[in-house]
């Protein structure tokens, strides 16, 4: 029975030009611009050298700070976030419903902003706390210091955290509680089973969560230029864009660095693959389980107390410093000296002079990246879900790449693929921070699309093809509007993070195309505290509000 | 009559596992073809090939004159250019569009006139007894309805061909019965082109006009339900049309006899009629119903049958099954009632040679 096995090499016409240009403009979006890094570390004149690569290797200094700061961070973002879900979905922790809220907020929140919040607070000499504890107090030395590496670690696994709670949570959600019964009916005590049942099934989520921060973390700008440079504490990050910002520009030298960037996520990302590989199990069915709660007496009403104490800490003391600041007419901890009005508001609304630039360019940004985004999401998605193939598994493959491409990595190559490049106009314009925006968010919207697909019965979208639909039709007709709520939460989501995206934006953004992010930067850089404090408030206010719109439709969703 | 749809040489596979293997068939005009077997056998996957839903790997598929698929000639015609209509195993109702939408939609995509696609629309939903729901969101209908729904959009922009997959499998028993009928008057009415597929051999048996019978990727025999009752041509499509009495046997006598003798492992000898002539290789089975089963008293019967002790007796209505114990052989008959026939007593049984039918393997 020797049947022919060889596919046929014609797909129909619409879905193989679909693919086609699906995996072009990926290959362009994700793989260009690595290789461009690539290229400008080692490019030297008309040659190639390894003199920039040596250079770097020599500054064991930013190395040696960049992986305490990785490490650290992932280290104590993934023990927070582990033991918030684990707090927060087995255990019957009062008031889990609301607290599972607020502890993603950080998210939203944002490095950069927490960071000089926290800045605020806890500089050695003029921070909230220090002073409170001299004038106040009367301790001389500084209660606390945030400008260190201590400092960087301790906002940005703050700042993280919610990345590990999101993933660890989700895994404990999709457990089989079944799987825990039997190791218990078989004569394991709680304490074993939770270590020999619990905390294996849950380790892939916690991997997948712990790259996912090493990544961001390795590459991280925001927060050591905040709380690092002041103090002479030096990164990967901020030494790229001191290489790129200060004149003259070395794009050679930091190319050296972002190379360096990768091979370490790559090194990390291969051997979480190795580890996850030798234990591979399925612990997700894709069914929701009811997750079963421990009961542990009054010691859960001090376990929401920590909960409470990380949202305190993370959320809230950030977001009020910045209100207050916002208002205040100067950071004082005299309150004889406070003095409260809306200047900063009317200053920053109509007087500083790149604000409706930089708000334009936000929100043109967020709404096209959120577009383009989800568009490119459900393409994709729909190629990965419902076809076979070769073009399948590289789209599989390279829309998730960004999320082992530290964003100021993806910047350094946009700038080595797109300076000089007439034929492509895009450098200096606001065009080069959407394509940065939309590569470094691609996997989310494919993720979110996908996931939408796989809960479509596929002959929806048959009855519509052979009732006379072409593919576009039919993407358009019936797929796009029974994926719209997925689309609508994934938009939304995607518009906030792109309005705040910093790392990128810091390295490509020229006077013309600034944005929000990069305004508050540049107001924190020259010292403008409370205009800075007005405008972060302001962004606040619209990614709440937009946030609130999110839930809103997630409610109704689930009500109809 | 003229063939509307031809598949020449049909092979159809996911990945290394073939589903279609070498399948050929011609469906007339206005006829109802239906293909039947066991979960599994690849008929979905030939409804899906046609449609162009699924690629072949090889093979040819003409629709109306005009070739869809050839992979000789590279030729593979997206299905929305195939002119089809399908009912789905699942419906696929559109949740997102009233049912009049629904109905509309093949209408629309291709380009009728909005005042056309409206009385069509309304002629199809009266057909299928819809009128009333028209504006109706498709979400909110029974699995009749939603039913009725997918047949009426299958008949609204009037195909030549309707592909229906299972359409009555997600129905129940009573329901099921229903629509079966007022499929088979739709038709009468509208006369279109069926092929159609279910592992129901009642539902078949029906409805078609000329049924294929598929194993495990092939088409095992075809023919109209007739001949396909009437003559089995193998073991596998007896058994699965639930044919009581199939026993291995060897053949005596040439290979073009229509009746032959055939010993069966118990050493019985029966005549059986072989309809094939067509060489029938070493093995060979013998196939007869239980209605088909002439029992005696052993006293009354002259030793004109076969001996052998009743061992269970069921009562079926007003008949019995009986079964009788012949050496390592179990076999079934029907028969009144009779207390010569209860448990433990000996019979003489034998069965006509029309009524007795040489299978293949
Ligand atoms: N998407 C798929 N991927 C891999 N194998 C498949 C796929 N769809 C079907 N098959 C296999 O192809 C074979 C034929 O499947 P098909 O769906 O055509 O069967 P069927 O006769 O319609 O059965 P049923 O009565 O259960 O619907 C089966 O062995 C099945 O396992
Ligand atoms: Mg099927």
């Amino acid at each position: 029975m020797v049947t022919q096995q060889t596919r046929p090499s014609f797909l129909p016409a619409a879905e193989n030009a679909m693919a086609t240009s699906l995996c072009l403009l990926l290959a362009v979006l994700v793989i260009a611009p690595m290789l461009a890094v690539a290229f400008g570390a080692i490019a030297d004149g008309g040659g190639l050298s390894a003199r920039r690569l040596a250079t770097v290797l020599a500054s064991t200094r930013i190395i040696a700070n960049t992986l305490f700061v990785g490490v650290g961070t992932t280290a104590l973002a993934v023990a927070v976030g582990g033991a918030l879900a684990l707090v927060l979905v087995r255990i019957d922790t009062p008031g889990r419903a609301a607290l599972e809220q607020f502890v993603i907020l950080p998210l939203y929140v944002t490095p950069l902003l927490t960071a000089i919040a926290w800045s605020w607070l806890g500089s050695p000499r003029g921070g909230l706390i220090n002073l409170f504890g001299r004038e106040v107090l009367g301790i001389a030395d500084p209660l606390v210091n945030l400008h260190s590496a201590g400092g960087v670690i301790f906002v940005s696994a703050l700042a993280y955290a919610p990345l590990p709670f999101l993933l660890v949570g989700g895994a404990l959600r999709a457990m089989d509680p079944s799987l825990e019964d039997s190791a218990r009916i078989h004569g394991a005590s709680p304490a074993k089973t939770f270590a020999r049942v619990t905390l294996p099934l849950a380790l892939p989520a916690a991997l997948g969560s712990a790259m996912l921060v090493f990544v961001q973390a390795m590459g991280l700008f925001s927060v050591p230029a905040v709380l690092g440079m002041p103090a002479g504490f030096h990164v990967v990050g901020t030494e790229i864009y001191r290489l790129i910002n200060n004149y003259p520009q070395r794009a050679g030298q930091a190319a050296a660095w972002g190379l360096l960037l990768l091979a370490v996520t790559a090194v990390f990302v291969a051997l979480q693959a190795a580890v996850l590989n030798r234990r591979s199990f399925v612990t997700v069915t894709g069914k929701a389980f009811r997750p079963r709660r421990i009961a542990v007496g009054p010691v859960r009403h001090f376990l929401a107390g920590l909960v409470w104490f990380y949202v305190a800490v993370a959320v809230a003391l950030p977001v009020l410093t910045l209100a207050w600041a916002a208002l205040v007419n100067f950071l004082t901890v005299d309150v004889k000296l406070m003095a409260f009005d809306l200047r900063h508001f009317r200053y920053v609304l109509f007087t500083y002079p790149k604000t409706y630039l930089a708000a334009r360019n936000s929100l043109l940004l967020g709404a096209a990246t959120a577009t383009c985004v989800c568009a490119i999401g459900l393409a994709a998605g729909w190629v990965i879900v419902r076809t076979r193939g070769r073009m399948r598994g590289f789209l599989d493959q390279v829309s998730m790449m960004p999320l082992a491409l530290p964003p100021i990595v993806l910047a350094l190559g946009l700038l080595w693929t797109y300076v000089g490049l007439t034929l492509v106009p895009i450098y200096g314009t606001i065009f080069i921070l959407l394509v940065a925006y939309v590569t470094h968010y691609l996997p989310f919207g494919v993720r979110a699309a996908s996931g939408a697909l796989r809960q479509l019965h596929p002959e929806l979208e048959d009855a519509a093809r052979v009732a006379g639909a072409g593919l576009a039709k039919t993407l358009r007709l019936v797929v796009l509007p029974l994926t719209r709520p997925t689309l609508a939460a994934a938009w939304t989501l995607l518009f906030i993070l792109a309005m705040q995206e910093v790392s990128a934006s810091i390295l490509l953004y020229t006077s013309r195309s600034t944005v929000l992010s990069v305004a508050v930067f540049d107001l924190w850089e020259a010292g403008n505290v409370n205009a800075l404090a007005a405008l972060s408030v302001m962004q606040l206010v619209v990614t709440f509000v937009a946030l609130a719109l999110v839930l809103r439709t997630r409610q109704r969703e689930v009500a109809a | 009559m003229s063939a509307i749809v031809s598949v020449e040489d049909l092979v159809v596979g996911y990945g290394d596992t073939t589903a279609v293997e070498r399948v050929s068939f011609t469906v007339a005009a206005g006829e109802h073809v239906t293909l039947l077997g066991p979960s599994g056998c690849g008929k979905t996957t030939t409804l899906r090939a046609v449609a162009g839903l699924e690629r072949p790997h090889d093979g040819r598929i003409v629709i109306d004159g005009v070739p869809v698929y050839d992979r000789g000639a590279g030729i593979n015609i997206a299905p929305e250019k195939r002119g089809l209509s399908m009912v789905f195993q699942s419906y696929a109702i559109w949740p997102h569009m009233s049912v009049a939408d629904n109905v509309a939609f093949p209408l629309r995509v291709r380009g009728v006139p909005r005042k056309l696609a409206r009385t069509a629309v309304e002629r199809a939903l009266a057909l299928v007894d819809l009128a009333d729901f028209a504006d109706r969101p498709a979400t909110r209908l029974s699995g009749g309805q939603q039913q009725r729904v997918a047949l009426a959009r299958a008949i609204a922009f009037e195909t030549k061909v309707v592909l229906l997959d299972e359409p009555l499998s997600n129905l129940d028993a009573q329901l099921r019965l229903q629509m079966r009928g007022e499929l088979a008057d739709l038709r009468r009415r509208i006369g279109f082109t069926a092929i159609y597929v279910t592992h129901d051999q009642e539902e078949a048996f029906s409805l078609s006009d000329r049924i294929m019978v598929m194993r495990s990727g092939r088409i095992e025999q075809q023919g109209t339900p007739a001949e396909i009752h009437a003559a089995p041509r193998t073991r596998f499509i007896a058994a699965f049309l639930g044919v009581r009495n199939i026993f291995a046997a060897d053949i005596a006598g040439a290979s073009s006899d229509t009746v032959v003798e055939a010993r069966l492992a118990d050493g019985t000898v029966l005549r059986a009629r072989d309809p094939w002539g067509d060489g029938r290789g070493g093995h060979a089975a013998v196939a007869f119903r239980p209605g088909a089963v002439h029992l005696e008293a052993v006293a009354a019967s002259g030793r004109a049958g076969n001996i052998g002790t009743v061992t269970r007796s069921l009562l079926v209505g007003d008949m019995a099954q009986i079964f009788i114990c012949s050496g390592p052989l179990e076999i079934c008959a029907l028969a009144r009632p009779r207390s010569d026939f209860a448990k433990g007593s000996s019979v003489a049984w034998r069965v006509d040679p029309d009524d007795c039918l040489v299978l293949r393997e």
